[in-house]
């Protein structure tokens, strides 16, 4: 396996989000539009199957149920909706969710057992949603103490209960999304005993202020990292009661994903992903993932210098600008490719400049720790 | 604010205000005597001296709308300092603080870069050059984002 990053670019504008099914031959997603498409794998490239149309404003998120394969989706026109695949007529179906909010829909995520997902908005609250067999529809139950402000982010813990949640009232919160009838009673963590829906397990906040952009559970689920907009990233283990806030010298992280309980990997503005480690008891930043390539001496047209500020949204050219990544603008999302969640081999990050790329974590840590030797 | 006409949050019953978010990012303020005495204690303590001064001058700054007197006083303290500090010496001592005092002392260079009639914008210009080089965008970004501010 090749050690470079593959980059799948679509060229259909930015992209917004994006989700891969469960074997990874299947991909959804949003061109910063109302419109989902899927891609099937064919050989190097992607080849469009089909387009969920249902939401009429920006989609959102998206996330891709790997085992039930079905998709869920929100939008700013404050609906989800689950996708199932018809098997005679090969064609999504989708079924409209309850969620009750008056605001737009920001995140959504499957559970791990799949049996429930959570729905962030705009309205202050976190819409637990779950199937309810007899009226044959999904309905939200809503999160909403001690919520301030638009839910930015969440991730759900591995136990299929507890909920993370970043907030745009610069608070990272845990909550439990217990609900009756579907999770059996959760074995005792650091996180609480008993958990009731709607019990906050923990209220963090970062270093200097600033929105919490990403949040995620580690994979054990002792503990917690979150990104702020202040360029910091934390991580929380109520375990041990340690909280260590890493004040980055770059650019806000926008989404965070753990490679394993040692490494967790952020983007965001930089444009590329960072890699941060436990040393010892203490967490420090790493390195860049993206081997900041020079690309100057290529010798670009003018077609090529033009086509480079348009993926900018620059106005003016000026070398100085010149953006050393394999992206060229804002990544707003980092996600698991292949491994496991305590040993991830592979991620995906999506970004504004419509790129789509599959980064080798492995070589890349294996590297690093040679180096470290 | 000036792009949206009508103010949404007007309509809203539990609106996260800015009262709200300063209690949360500031907590309880102390008593505005408190403040002034500590900050003019410090402005004697670091006149004149050196070494050490522009630490001691970013130490527990007053964060809070109340301290219109005691957050100039400060400024102009630490101004003090960084004007009696040579240039060629500001790569060394930037380093030798800690992340915390990096961030107070860019949110202490844009404040006064802020009062350009008072402040010599070039010197301040010159130190915001080289705590950047340090302490990176992520220290700018956080003085924008940071409510406390001095």
């Amino acid at each position: 396996m090749s050690d470079s990053p593959i980059v799948n670019e679509f060229n259909q504008g930015p992209i917004s989000c994006h989700a891969f099914n469960g074997d990874r031959t299947e991909l959804a997603i949003c061109f910063n539009t109302n419109v989902v498409s899927i891609f099937r794998k064919s050989g190097a490239s992607w080849t469009q199957t089909s387009t969920l149309v249902e939401h009429d404003k920006p989609v959102t998120s998206i996330d891709w149920a790997p085992k039930s394969n079905r998709i869920v989706t929100c939008s700013q026109d404050r609906n989800a909706y689950v996708w199932t695949l018809d098997g005679a007529s090969h064609q999504w179906k989708p079924t409209l969710v309850l969620l009750r909010i008056n605001r737009a829909a920001t995140f959504v995520r499957w559970s791990p057992e799949e049996d429930k997902f959570a729905v962030a908005s705009g309205s202050r609250c976190i819409s637990v949603c779950y199937f309810e067999e007899d009226n044959d529809w999904w309905v939200g139950k809503h999160i909403k103490k001690p919520i301030r402000s638009t839910v930015l982010s969440i991730d759900w813990h591995p136990n299929n209960v507890l909920l993370a949640a970043g907030c745009a009232d610069m608070k990272a919160r845990v909550f439990s999304a217990f609900i009756k009838g579907i999770d059996k009673k959760p074995a005792p963590s650091p996180w609480g005993e008993k958990l009731p829906f709607n019990t906050l397990c923990g209220e963090f906040s970062n270093g200097a202020g600033g929105w919490i952009h990403g949040v995620a559970f580690s994979p054990s689920g002792e503990s917690l990292v979150f990104t702020g907009h202040d360029s910091t990233i934390t991580v929380v283990s109520p375990g041990t009661g340690d909280i260590q806030s890493i004040r980055a010298p770059y650019l806000p992280y926008l989404s965070v994903i753990w490679l394993n309980e040692n490494q967790i990997v952020a983007a965001g503005h930089d444009c590329a992903p960072h890699l941060f480690e436990l040393k010892g008891q203490q967490w420090a930043f790493s390195a860049s993932l993206d081997a900041a390539v020079k690309k100057a001496d290529v010798g670009f047209t003018a077609r090529d210098t033009f086509r480079r500020m348009d993926s900018r949204a620059q106005s003016t050219t000026s070398t100085d600008t010149e953006v050393h990544t394999h992206h060229q603008n804002t990544i707003n999302s980092i996600r698991s490719f292949s491994g496991t969640p305590e040993h991830v081999e592979q991620f995906s990050t999506s970004a504004i400049d419509g790129k789509l790329i599959i980064w080798n974590a492995d070589s890349i840590s294996r590297g690093l720790g040679n180096l470290h030797l | 604010m000036a792009f949206r006409k009508i103010d949404i949050d007007a309509l809203e019953e539990d609106a996260f205000g800015e009262d709200e978010i300063d209690f949360q990012e500031i907590g309880e303020l102390r008593p505005v005597a408190d403040v002034d005495a500590q900050v003019n204690s410090r402005a004697q303590e670091v006149s004149g001296n050196t070494s050490g001064a522009l630490s001691t001058s970013l130490q527990n700054p007053p964060y809070g709308a109340p301290f219109h007197a005691a957050k100039a006083r400060n400024t102009q303290t630490v101004m003090e300092v960084l004007n009696s500090i040579k240039v060629s010496d500001v790569p060394q001592l930037v380093k030798s603080l800690s992340p915390e005092e990096q961030d107070v002392l860019m949110k202490y260079l844009y404040a006064g870069m802020a009062t350009p009639e008072q402040n010599n914008s070039g010197h301040l210009l010159a130190w915001h050059e080289k705590l950047t080089e340090v302490a990176g965008q992520g220290c700018i970004v956080r003085v924008i984002t940071d409510r406390r501010t001095v």
